[in-house]
């Protein structure tokens, strides 16, 4: 089939086949967002002298995988979800990482909360591609009677979808990629395949630091508002924002340097003292075969499909 | 003037644990921050490192620990030049405590970070898991162990903090500011975790009644130098010392809050500069069932129902985590909560909320927070350039504002280059150059010595304005404020007399304001100071045996002699006092054991 099809809709399916799906994914983020805000509401305090994974999930399968086949089986299988090009073989390996994330029962609000940060982006996909899609024979496009000039390439759509689809596996992916181990025996598996420990250890710090930059981010704002400052396109707006930034950089690298002394007076020499050493067993080699596999025929059945 | 480098008795050299020689320290930008130090320390002393900011203290210590080394100079520890190989194995016997917990922990969880320092003295990971576990309990957090330093609270930072050096089980602890922004309750427990470390201590604080109860030894630098080298003792009772150093705390036993009895307590609020608010007048701020909570759920605001008139001195007081920021950010208009809100009869909405700053200035307790400009000048002038006034007014009020908190000439200054009481002065400039109509002060003497919290109190004395004071500092409320508000878990518990509250130690106690043992040290103190010892000649009347040829008997007779006797006086309020000073009268004749003449040969007339 080498013809273009046009199929006109009339007019009043605008609102049907455009905006409702725009409105009821608006209203889905919405209620993402409020579902995240009463799940964030805490309960009763968590039991602090056991280790939070462990408290959360026990021991599932992906908590007790050795990090590095992990971290290598599921960075490979994520490379193969990237290069798949057809809607069903993204649906399957979204459903695939659904199911990974079932099984790793790691928090379902920070899996959402992810798709969440994903789906401004995805959205803008799902609008911009149908719309910029070239033309190629065989194509489908969709046009409202009236609104000719808008046209709906479906080929487009389709791949918006693929591209999200791939998206959302993928994001789904690093929870029990990275939520089912503590960040530093992440960061040493990561060492021990050969990544530079000099980055694992600034990961490592940025993570812990990040929280008490922003605090302090914050303290300065709000003591610039209490002064009346209110941000505005003119000179003094800048003027005062590159002095908040600079103050805040200078602050910063107080404190880096405060933090290096901290850690040479109780011994630091430039390593970080390594977690326990793990070994490798046949049931993580099974495991990371099992994943490879899988990622191998979602490539083969997209080669097939397409 | 005092006398300058009065050595203490000191160990010898060979035995001694740490040992500094002709020691010098310049930065790269040419500052002298350490000149000629000479220091002996013994195993098992308790040294107090005092003097003014930018003496010193910090550089010393951090020499000590060997994460600077002397421009010229020695410094031992054991006997052995502390360099290299030597260095790093002696780290790990030195702990030093930061004053942020922040700079110092950095680990994932507690535990972690914990285990950090034994694990780098060569512990296997059970073994170092093990020591801090240990060190955990010690400190009272073993069952948040595996929660992330950056949420835990400020006071359980500082003790996870000190658990980490613990856990090395070190030789020498060397703290910067131990309980600097605690509540009384968290300084307490801080200061029992101390008292029972066994080994050597160096502490540096401004607070001398913390380090009465902590230290032995005290060494006071300035510019660099050691200009006294004493017992602690010896310190605190010599304020013509303590005042050249700014040091001198004594301005808080003159007028002793508690001093006002119950009776003379008012009822009704009213304001402590004098002026009292018209009671008919409409409220300033009215708060009526107002709740806060934030968005992770936290209740921070239960209920609150307050009334603040024109012209009241007040307080805010409570443990920490009882809402009183909460509280504060709400009536600055950065929060909002659920319930009434009205600032001089008006309704607080949505607008009225973003155009408070211009009626409500906060002094922050982290002044830094607050100052982010070049200059002092354009730092104090931030907030009057945001009304819009005109270049001259703006000028004006920024000198006005700078002479009021004693900072004139300090204008092309950078504010980050300030020391902390400067800075505190500044933060006050900057909000008081806004003329506000309700002026709140967070923590306003957290991190200044004596000196600079004495001059705060002066000024904020002088000024006539409403005020609102979060504090855990007792004698600051009592002096500031004539009504008190107590919060306590989100809620206003009571709103009384400050009299009345400072009366109630249940009360006190029951919010984490305890401040008995810094009343049982400034008790101490205070006689200290107001002892001490006059030479000059008496008459004794006393009865010993004696012989006359072959007579001997024994019956009451004179003798004059000159020796010292030991006062206690009361001071006046003289800038001086030391040198006006009355003694208790002293009998021209007294009688006390004359142990060593009793038995010699003497004569005299029957």
């Amino acid at each position: 089939m080498t013809e273009v099809l046009r199929l006109e809709l009339p007019l009043w399916q605008v609102p049907l086949l455009l905006l409702l799906p725009l409105v009821l994914l608006g209203m889905a983020i919405y209620a993402l967002r409020r579902s995240l805000r009463q799940r964030s509401v805490p309960g009763e305090e968590p039991d602090w002298s056991v280790p939070s994974l462990e408290e959360a999930a026990g021991h599932s399968l992906f908590h007790r995988w050795e990090v590095r086949c992990k971290l290598v089986s599921l960075l490979l299988y994520a490379f193969a979800v990237a290069s798949l090009q057809q809607l069903g073989p993204a649906l399957a390996a979204l459903g695939l990482s659904l199911l990974a994330l079932l099984l790793a029962r790691t928090p379902l609000p920070r899996a959402l909360m992810r798709l969440l940060a994903l789906s401004g982006f995805l959205t803008m996909f799902m609008i911009v591609m149908p719309l910029s899609a070239a033309l190629r024979p065989g194509d489908t496009l969709v046009v409202f009677a009236g609104l000719e000039w808008l046209e709906f390439n479906l080929r487009g759509l389709q791949l918006a979808a693929t591209i999200a689809a791939k998206g959302a596996a993928i994001a789904l992916l690093s929870e029990p990629l990275l939520a089912t181990a503590p960040l530093p025996v992440t960061l040493q598996g990561l060492s021990r395949l050969g990544a530079p420990e000099m980055v694992g250890q600034m990961v490592l710090l940025s993570h812990r630091y990040l929280h008490v930059f922003r605090q302090e981010a914050l303290r300065m704002a709000g003591g610039m508002q209490v002064r009346g400052f209110r941000k505005r396109t003119d000179l003094p707006t800048f003027h005062a924002v590159a002095n908040f930034l600079g103050m805040l950089f200078v602050r910063s690298f107080e404190r880096t340097e405060r933090v290096f002394e901290a850690m040479q007076a109780r011994g630091y020499q430039g390593r970080m003292p390594a977690p326990l050493a793990t070994s490798l067993r046949s049931t993580d080699w099974l495991l990371g075969g099992v994943w490879l596999l899988l990622g191998l025929l979602l490539v083969i059945f997209d080669r097939w499909v397409g | 003037m005092h006398d300058l480098k009065r050595q203490a008795q000191l160990p010898a050299t060979d035995s001694a644990l740490f040992a500094a020689r002709g020691l010098c320290h310049r930065y790269p930008d040419g500052t002298l921050a350490l000149d000629h130090i000479d220091l002996t320390l013994a195993a098992g002393d308790r040294l107090a490192l005092v003097g003014h900011n930018g003496s010193g203290k910090t550089t010393l210590v951090k020499q000590l620990c060997g994460l600077l080394q002397p421009t010229h100079g020695e410094v031992y520890y054991q006997g052995k030049l502390l360099r290299g190989d030597y260095l790093q194995r002696s780290r790990l016997e030195i702990g030093l405590l930061f004053q942020d917990p922040d700079d110092q922990l950095f680990g994932h969880t507690v535990l972690e970070d914990v285990a950090f320092g034994p694990r780098n003295q060569g512990l296997s990971q059970p073994l170092a898991e093990q020591a801090a576990k240990r060190a955990l309990q010690q400190v009272g957090l073993l069952e948040l162990a595996y929660k992330a330093p950056h949420n835990l609270s400020f006071g359980q930072k500082k003790r996870a903090a000190l658990a980490g050096l613990l856990a090395m089980n070190p030789a020498v602890l060397i703290l910067d500011e131990p309980t600097a922004n605690l509540d009384p309750r968290q300084q307490e427990l801080f200061l029992e975790l101390l008292r029972e470390f066994p080994g050597t201590l160096i502490c540096i604080s401004h607070d001398l009644i913390l380090l009465y109860q902590l230290c032995n030894r005290a060494l006071v630098l300035e510019a660099g130098q050691v200009h006294h080298d004493y017992s602690l003792q010896e310190l605190v009772s010599q304020r013509q010392a303590l005042r050249e150093h700014g040091l001198d705390f004594s301005f808080r036993f003159v007028t002793a809050p508690v001093a006002t009895p119950l009776a003379e307590a008012t009822p009704l609020p009213a304001s402590a500069s004098g002026s009292q608010p018209a009671p008919e007048s409409t409220p300033l701020i009215t708060l009526a069932d107002y709740h806060f909570h934030y968005p992770d759920g936290t209740q921070a605001l239960r209920g609150i129902d307050l009334s603040i008139r024109s012209g009241e001195h007040l307080a805010i007081v409570g443990e920490n985590g009882a809402g009183k920021s909460t509280l504060l950010s709400c009536l600055l208009g950065l929060r909002q909560g659920k319930g009434a809100f009205e600032f001089d009869g008006q309704r607080v909405g949505r607008r009225q909320r973003q155009a408070l700053w211009r009626q409500v200035g906060l002094v922050f307790q982290n002044c830094a927070d607050q100052l982010f400009c070049a200059s002092v000048a354009e730092e104090v002038g931030f907030g009057l350039r945001q009304i819009g006034l005109p270049v001259p007014e703006v000028e004006g009020r920024v000198a006005t504002a700078l002479a009021r908190v004693r900072l004139q000439g300090f204008e092309q200054r950078v504010p980050l280059h300030l020391s902390g009481g400067e800075r505190k002065r500044l933060a006050l400039a900057c909000v008081l150059a806004m003329q506000p109509r309700l002026l709140i002060l967070d923590e306003p003497t957290a991190g200044l010595d004596p000196q600079g919290e004495e001059l705060l109190l002066e000024i904020l004395r002088g000024l006539d304005v409403t005020l609102l004071l979060v504090s855990h500092d007792m004698f600051f409320v009592g002096e500031l404020t004539r009504r008190t508000l107590v919060m306590h878990q989100g809620e206003l518990v009571r709103d009384l007399a400050t009299a009345e509250f400072l009366q109630d130690e249940g009360l006190a106690a029951l919010n984490g304001l305890s401040f008995t043992y810094r009343q049982r040290s400034s008790s101490a103190i205070r006689e200290l100071q107001h002892a001490h010892e006059h030479s000059h000649r008496h008459r004794h009347l006393h009865d010993h045996l004696h012989r006359h040829g072959e007579l001997v008997h024994s019956h009451p007779h004179e003798h004059e002699h000159e020796h010292s006797h030991r006062f206690v006086h009361s001071h006046s309020d003289a800038p001086r006092p030391q040198h006006d000073h009355q003694h208790p009268p002293q009998p021209q004749m007294h009688q006390h054991e004359h142990p060593d003449h009793a038995d010699t040969p003497h004569d005299h007339e029957h």
